[in-house]
């Protein structure tokens, strides 16, 4: 399973690659955040971005695989983890945005059953039909041929059919070169054989002058000498001809080879592209096609070195066509699986596996007939699903834990098999540090301490922004707050006023207030001391009054009224009981007044007055023994 | 026979007679009372106007006749200070310093006293003299 999903994955990623971008620009920064160690077969443990939600975001590997194609490793995919391993740079096979685009886009689409898409595949499915091992006779091939010009003229064929015919034909005039080319060589074999026939007899008819007599060494080695050059120019033209056939015969053997190599590595060229593009049933078609032109049996692969180490580490053999020819069936087989368990499973309502299958077998056989001929209807099934989760993911991801809430739970219900445990685990998790957060900023709030319930506040809000609790909680902070300005205010304004009665009536709201400023503190508590005893007094005033004892009652009030005589309510009780006293308060002011006027006398006769008014009387008694002992200095 | 004269007095007679001796009684006791009163010819006090101002009577005696209340304050170079509820009043209630010279009288409570007294400075009453009564 792992050998297809391999090559899925690598075609997947060439077919959406535009051209001239390289892996890199796939992802841009690599993503920082939740790195998980995924160890990638045939390659050293790198950062896979592991739940990375951010939809294409590759991440780069080790410094020594940057800038160069492949980075020395061969593309891998771990299928534990679904991490596609390329050139240094990791991907999440299907949680990256290009992918997720299209994917989108196809489940979207409309099932494509048309009668033009049914002809198209009946005519590929003659073409390969024609090309299947044991059919691949010559009016069948021919067949085959034609057939790809009216394949090519479907546009989801994408003029493919046009590219394998093409490379075919040019297969077929490279094989007719060659015979050429082996005729000429014949011709030009001929053309030696009588060359050299013709320079054996120049040889041979050669006339040479006499030789000079034997003692005359110096003219013999001189007749020697022209006798030599005799004999060379008149071999000269054999030898040269001979030499210029040769040489043409051995360029004749280089192109005839270079042409049959030229016209194979077109076609292998041709046969990758189509692999990599993932049209398997033209890459069938072409390895077919391949078969029966070049008869050979050489179908090594003879392209670049990378791309056969691709096929080479994936397969675990020499890439030949045959290699080719069977991952794209095995491909066509995984497809048609994957599209069954997508049909059972959504039959099952396990939404989220059957989105998964359907991923996996669109990433692998997008252009496949059992793809693109799915029903719009179960396809929306799963956009619908595909869409909820990716609204989950949004929302986790700007800590919006209500709408997340709410998408697990819809979630869980149109998908069975939805795993809820992550997503409800973040949210609980948030929920519960964001409440506490609240808590303790509540608790800074009631204590004064505005450094930690701005830092608290500022926590939870980090953690869940879009919390309701959190607003209802700063509005009742901030509320809270303004009720302290303003009762702050007010205090101040009342003690300015010694309006202490009424700060003692709202005693409650003004002890909240000042609960973080001492110095006020100090001053409300007097101010309540105070009030307290003025209404001790006033109440035990009352109960006096109540026993007929206005005299007493008068004198309670009096006391109190004598420290605190601002308090309006002890004024009026006051005032009622002087009228209710009114002999006695009015001998007892007399005599004040009067002693207030050093006269002595008087005053202690009016004094003694009073106390014969009100025997208990202490303002009296305090007034005699006052000036009694103004007039006895000396007495004790 | 002869009619007897007739012995009852008569009733006019008895009723002269005893407004003569109510008359002759009353009379003595005035006498009694008016020659028995060593400051009859002193004025007594006018309360009102000493409460209400006793500077403008400084330096003035009177006699002041009243029960004693209570002991204000005792001195024993100064003498005792007692409050004297004024005849006539319940509540007119004066004070009254007795000098040291009377230390040989016994005063008590509701005891009554005629005393002579002399407005002194800042309207203190100061007995000059006193009798018990």
């Amino acid at each position: 399973m792992k050998r297809p999903l391999l090559i899925a994955a690598l075609s997947g990623v060439a077919a959406t690659m535009s051209p001239g971008q390289g892996p890199g620009s796939f992802g841009g920064p690599p993503a920082a955040s939740q790195p998980a160690q995924a160890a990638q077969p045939g390659t050293t443990a790198q950062t896979a971005p592991a739940g990375n939600s951010g939809g294409g975001g590759g991440e780069s590997a080790t410094p020594k695989q940057q800038g160069s194609f492949l980075g020395g490793d061969a593309p891998m995919f771990d299928p534990g983890t679904e991490i596609f391993t390329w050139d240094g740079h990791n991907w999440h096979v299907t949680d990256n945005r290009l992918f997720q685009a299209r994917f989108e886009k196809y489940l979207a689409a409309p099932e494509e059953t048309t009668a033009d898409d049914k002809a198209y595949q009946q005519i590929i499915a003659r073409v390969l039909d024609d090309l299947a091992p044991g059919n691949a006779t010559g009016p069948h091939i021919d067949e085959a041929f034609r057939l790809l010009a009216r394949a090519s003229a479907y546009d989801i064929d994408a003029r493919l059919c046009d590219s394998i015919g093409d490379a075919v034909y040019s297969a077929w005039r490279s094989q007719d070169n060659q015979g050429r080319l082996t005729t000429a060589d014949n011709a030009l074999e001929q053309e030696r054989t009588a060359t050299e026939w013709n320079a054996k007899i120049a040889a041979s008819g050669l006339q040479l002058d006499q030789a000079p007599a034997s003692k005359d060494k110096a003219a013999a080695a001189a007749w020697q000498q022209d006798e030599n050059q005799k004999r060379d120019m008149e071999m000269q033209q054999y030898t040269v001809r001979l030499a210029e056939i040769m040489t043409t015969i051995k360029a004749n053997q280089a192109k005839k080879e270079l042409s049959e190599l030229d016209s194979k590595i077109d076609f292998q060229a041709l046969l990758v592209q189509l692999f990599l593009q993932r049209r398997f049933q033209h890459v069938l078609i072409g390895t077919r096609f391949y078969r029966a032109v070049f008869t050979d049996g050489d179908t090594a692969l003879k392209v670049g070195k990378e791309a056969n180490d691709l096929f080479a580490n994936s397969t675990g053999m020499p890439p030949t066509v045959g290699t080719m020819d069977s991952m794209a069936n095995e491909v066509l087989r995984d497809v048609r699986e994957g599209v069954q368990a997508f049909e059972y499973l959504l039959s099952q309502n396990e939404l989220e596996s059957a989105s998964k299958r359907l991923a996996e077998s669109f990433t692998v056989g997008e252009y496949l007939p059992e793809i693109r001929t799915l029903p719009r209807v179960e396809k929306r099934k799963a956009l619908q699903f595909e869409k909820q989760s990716d609204q989950l993911l949004s929302a986790l991801e700007v800590k919006d834990y209500t709408l997340a809430e709410k998408l697990v739970t819809a979630l869980s219900t149109t998908a069975t098999d939805f795993d809820t445990s992550k997503a409800t685990a973040a949210i609980e998790t948030a929920k519960q540090i964001s409440a506490f957060h609240l808590a303790k900023a509540r608790n800074a709030a009631v204590s004064g301490d505005k450094a930690t319930l701005e830092a608290e506040l500022t926590a939870a809000t980090e953690i869940w922004p879009r919390n309701p609790a959190l607003t209802k909680a700063a509005d009742l902070i901030f509320d809270q707050g303004d009720v302290q300005e303003k009762a702050l205010v007010d205090l101040d304004q009342l003690m300015s006023q010694r309006n202490y009665r009424a700060i003692y009536d709202d005693k409650m709201r003004f002890i909240a207030a000042v609960a973080m400023y001492p110095d006020r503190q100090d001053q409300l508590k007097k101010v309540i001391d105070q009030m307290a005893t003025v209404d001790t007094s006033m109440i035990q005033a009352q109960e006096i009054a109540k026993q007929g004892d206005y005299a007493g009652a008068w004198e309670v009030v009096e006391k109190t009224f004598q420290k605190f005589p601002d308090d309006s309510k002890l004024n009026e009780l006051r005032a009622n009981l002087t009228t209710e006293a009114a002999d006695f308060v009015r001998t007892l002011r007399t005599a004040q007044d009067l002693e207030q006027k050093d006269e002595v006398g008087s005053s202690l006769a009016w004094y003694l007055k009073a106390q014969k008014l009100y025997p208990n009387s202490d303002f009296a008694q305090d007034g005699i023994h006052r000036l009694a002992k103004r007039v006895l200095p000396e007495s004790s | 026979m002869p009619r007897r004269a007739s012995s009852r007095t008569h009733p006019v007679r008895l009723a002269v007679a005893l407004l003569a001796v109510a008359g002759a009684l009353g009379g003595g006791a005035y006498l009694w009372t008016t020659l028995s009163d060593p400051y009859r010819t002193l004025a007594p006090i006018d309360i009102p106007t000493y409460l209400s101002d006793a500077n403008s009577l400084r330096g003035n005696v009177y006699k002041l006749t009243g029960t004693i209340d209570s002991q204000l304050a005792w001195s024993p170079t100064a003498g005792r200070l007692y409050s004297v509820v004024a005849d006539g009043g319940k509540t007119d209630v004066l004070p009254v310093l007795i000098p040291p010279q009377f230390d040989h009288v016994n005063v008590q409570k509701d005891q009554r006293f005629t005393f002579k007294l002399e407005v002194g400075d800042k309207g203190v009453l100061t007995a000059s003299d006193m009798r018990k009564i």
